[in-house]
């Protein structure tokens, strides 16, 4: 066990050093910032000296070195903008990331299991039907468009809710819904053809024969069974929720990690973007790794290999 | 028991970060800022009356002043802090502020005399030795204040006696009036000494009519009254800024009532805040101007003059204002717009496509022969890109091919200063309330923003930016204008119309500033 997780401790750092290496030189690629924060009227040579001040005028090399060395000390430098610490800024966001991360997790196991066990249990049947076209219609949905209809319809036209910004559960009610749904799409959808498989198991089928209550039947055997593939899947949207959720914290002016990257990747605020991607990579990391572990916890047979 | 763990271990990491995120605390329909959620009821309106909510589409990027050159920082910190000399809000024309009166003692010397009697929101005194620190702040390299190089002529800042400052500047410096205006607001020095500039950037003490309560980064920005306030007392008593960057949603916002004020509607909106019967527009002529620029630094048919005249008689600026506007811009003929200080009539090369074809042919050019590339940012500046688009379809109708190249914005602003723009580009100017700012900014050799230089006019451009007296300032302006107009420098498009979407019973005047002064608001 040991073993296992020194080895994919090592595989966390190499995916969070290629991202930021990545990330450094293409941000680059969009040009020089420094002319961003001057007033226009600044002539070339004061653009020049603001650059040497921000070090921009150096070889690409020598800032890559000087950055990485920084890093690993966990210094991703200042805010070019606002001359706080980059890493700061990105930290005091993340309660508001997991918030929503995590509340749209919870909506969507929430809803998704029970749904996908029951369209498995009663398959071809009506229900069934109704919930293998409603996972359509999920994934499919734009999240910007989803969350918009949503603001006007609870809060343009009945006025039930607040309709952006952050800070409370009646704020998250929203914001989560939106980032929720395609998840809950997704997990309905894995857990129904799961199931199916499982369903069909010889084992059930010697459950079934020997009187075992439909109840237990479906809960205690077939669902245990199915829970290992439902963890990766949930592990992987995790990541994607606590990285991706950038489109649905600019709808709902969320004040998360994907907001501020994003309008830091605008403003060509390198440090932020970098300090964003570094936070970013390592969560989605580590949450793969915990779910490598759980996999473990789960399925006795993984713990032995 | 064991399939329940992941389920009960997620509800509860929910729980504890619901509990450990800032303002969790705070119900926001009891906060009296969303009290406009349910505005139709009575009493809700009743507790407005003294609060207002302002949708901003970004943050600041820090509360100190003197610090961040940005509409949005400087938006909202006018608020805390004030101006020694600030602007009427129709003319534009210098009024006093902080500042009593101000003259040149000589080419290079400045006496401000500043007001008395005026308190910092800490009880300080406000005196020019808060001026002489406040642009000593900006000069300081290690404040890293991006104003610093539009002051960099500033050679000395000296305090005569407690209402008396004196600058010193190392060339003849006509502009350090404007300079005063747009960029600097006065900061404690007590304060910041204290407490050091990063605290100070997080909770700002100034002399303005409202003090600092609370920042929720990327979220809201609250202030309250300052009730002792030089100026008198506030009207309105608590202001928030809240965050919300995605337009729609702002409008949302707006409509259900959660927000009272905000700037920048696009065109196509202006009919649904319209037909709300809680909310009206309000517009005024900006300062900022929109141009087409004719870039001369490139190699291709508009280095020649003639070409440049033909194009400008090619766009119909009237159509693009109605049509693509909805009338919701002022034309412009020159350089300047009539608000500047300087402005005088110049020729108008209206819409004629038959003399565009004659003066092609007389330059030696068929319409056909001619492809430009037409650069634009993409919701920068009012409807730009579909502008851009119109402009291509003007010029094709008399022969000539137009490719519009859509640009982000951060990408439009680096190609331009790194010339590597190729015919012609849209760009916004402002403010834009005096000559120097204007011309001198755009017009000169080093200046890449309208890409066009001369080198006569050039000349004639450094000689007016050095003359201290009105008149004579005024005429050499006025002809740099025609010269410019006559060489048809760039095709001038317009002032922008500001929008801004605003509760119906809130009293609210636009500003040509585009300042948001929440101090000369009040609920009717």
């Amino acid at each position: 066990m040991l073993d296992f997780v020194v080895k994919r401790s090592l595989q966390v750092i190499i995916v969070v050093f290629l991202a930021l290496t990545a990330v450094f030189f293409l941000i680059r690629l969009s040009g020089d910032p420094t002319a961003l924060f001057l007033p226009p009227d600044t002539s070339r040579e004061q653009i020049e000296e603001y650059r040497e001040i921000l070090g921009f005028n150096r070889p690409l090399y020598v800032q890559y070195g000087e950055f990485v060395g920084n890093a690993i000390q966990g210094d991703f430098g200042q805010s070019l903008r606002s001359g706080e610490s980059a890493l700061g800024l990105v930290l005091a966001r993340l309660p508001a990331t997991f918030q929503l991360a995590f509340s749209a997790l919870f909506i969507s196991l929430l809803i998704s299991i029970p749904l996908g066990v029951l369209a498995a249990y009663k398959r071809n049947s009506i229900f069934d039907r109704i919930a293998v076209a409603a996972t359509v219609v999920g994934q499919a949905i734009p999240s910007f468009w989803l969350g918009l209809l949503l603001i006007y319809t609870f809060a343009v036209s009945f006025s039930l809710l607040p309709s952006s910004g952050g800070g409370s559960i009646v704020h998250l009610i929203l914001p989560s819904v939106t980032l929720a749904t395609y998840s809950i799409a997704r997990f309905t959808r894995f857990t129904r053809s799961t199931m199916l498989d499982v369903l069909r198991k010889d084992y059930i089928r010697t459950a079934k024969a020997s009187g075992a209550p439909t109840g237990s039947l479906v809960l205690k055997y077939a669902l245990k069974n199915s829970l290992i593939p439902i963890i990766t899947l949930v592990a992987l949207d995790l990541g994607t929720l606590l990285g991706g959720a950038v489109v649905v914290e600019m709808v709902f002016a969320w004040p998360g990690v994907g907001r501020l990257l994003l309008q830091s990747l605008l403003n060509r605020d390198f440090p932020i973007v970098l300090a964003g991607v570094f936070i970013i990579a390592f969560i989605y990391s580590i949450v793969n790794f915990i779910a490598d572990i759980l996999y473990a916890y789960v399925n006795p047979q993984i713990r032995v290999k | 028991m064991k399939k329940y763990v992941l389920p009960i271990f997620l509800l509860v990491v929910l729980f504890i970060l619901t509990a450990c995120t800032e303002g969790t605390s705070e119900q926001p329909g009891k906060s009296n800022n969303t009290d406009s959620t349910t505005n139709s009821s009575g009493n809700k309106v009743e507790s407005k009356k003294d609060s207002i909510v302002i949708g901003f589409e970004a943050d600041a990027g820090t509360l100190i002043a003197n610090t961040d050159v940005n509409y949005a920082t400087d938006a909202q910190i006018r608020n805390i802090y004030d101006p020694l000399i600030t602007r009427d809000s129709k003319t534009g024309k210098y009024i006093p502020f902080l500042a009593e009166s101000w003259e040149s003692l000589d080419e290079l010397t400045w006496r401000i005399t500043v007001k008395e009697g005026v308190k910092f929101h800490n009880g300080a005194d406000f005196n020019a030795e808060s001026v002489k620190f406040s642009i000593d702040y900006i000069l300081d390299e290690n404040n890293g204040s991006f104003y610093r190089s539009r002051w960099a002529n500033i050679s000395e800042v000296e305090v005569i006696s407690p209402t008396e400052v004196e600058i010193r500047t190392s060339v003849p410096f006509p502009g350090l009036i404007e300079r005063i205006t747009g960029d600097l607001l006065i900061l404690e020095p007590g304060y910041v000494a204290e407490v050091g500039k990063d605290e100070a950037a997080k909770k700002p003490v100034g002399t303005g009519p409202y003090k600092f309560v609370e920042w929720s980064r990327d979220n809201y920005l609250k202030l309250e009254a300052f009730e002792e306030y030089w100026n008198g007392a506030p009207s309105i008593k608590q202001v928030e800024f809240r965050y919300i960057p995605e337009f729609s949603s702002r409008l949302s916002a707006f409509l259900s009532g959660e927000i009272d004020l905000f700037k920048n509607i696009p065109v196509d909106s202006v009919q649904s805040v319209e037909a709300d019967a809680n909310s009206k527009i309000a517009e005024v002529s900006s300062s900022r101007i929109n141009y087409l620029a004719l870039n001369t630094h490139y190699k291709g048919p508009l280095q020649d003059e003639k070409v440049r005249l033909a194009i400008n008689y090619a766009v119909d600026v009237d159509e693009l204002i109605s049509a693509i506007l909805n009338g919701h811009a002022t034309k412009m003929t020159g350089p300047l717009s009539k608000i500047n200080s300087n402005y005088t009539e110049t020729t108008d090369y209206s819409y004629d496509a038959d003399k565009a074809i004659a003066l092609l042919k007389e330059a030696g050019y068929a319409p056909e022969d001619i492809t430009l590339t037409l650069d634009t940012p993409n919701g920068r500046y009012p409807m730009d890109a579909q502008v851009a688009q119109a402009i291509a379809a003007q010029l094709q109708r008399i022969g000539i091919k137009v490719n519009v190249q859509v640009n982000e914005w951060g990408t439009h602003l680096e190609k331009i200063r790194n010339r590597e723009m190729k015919d012609m580009y849209i760009l916004g100017w402002g403010p834009a309330f005096e000559p120097d700012s204007t011309i001198f900014d755009l017009f000169t050799q080093n200046a890449p923003y309208s890409g066009f230089y001369d080198e006569a006019i050039e000349k004639e451009i450094v000689e007016a930016t050095k003359i201290f007296d009105n008149a004579k300032r005024k005429e050499a302006y006025n002809k740099i204008q025609h010269l410019l107009v006559d060489t048809a420098a760039w095709v001038p498009l317009w002032q922008q119309g500001d929008l801004y979407a605003v509760r119906k019973d809130l009293k609210f005047e636009p500003r040509v500033d585009e300042e948001i002064k929440v101090f000369e608001m009040s609920w009717e």
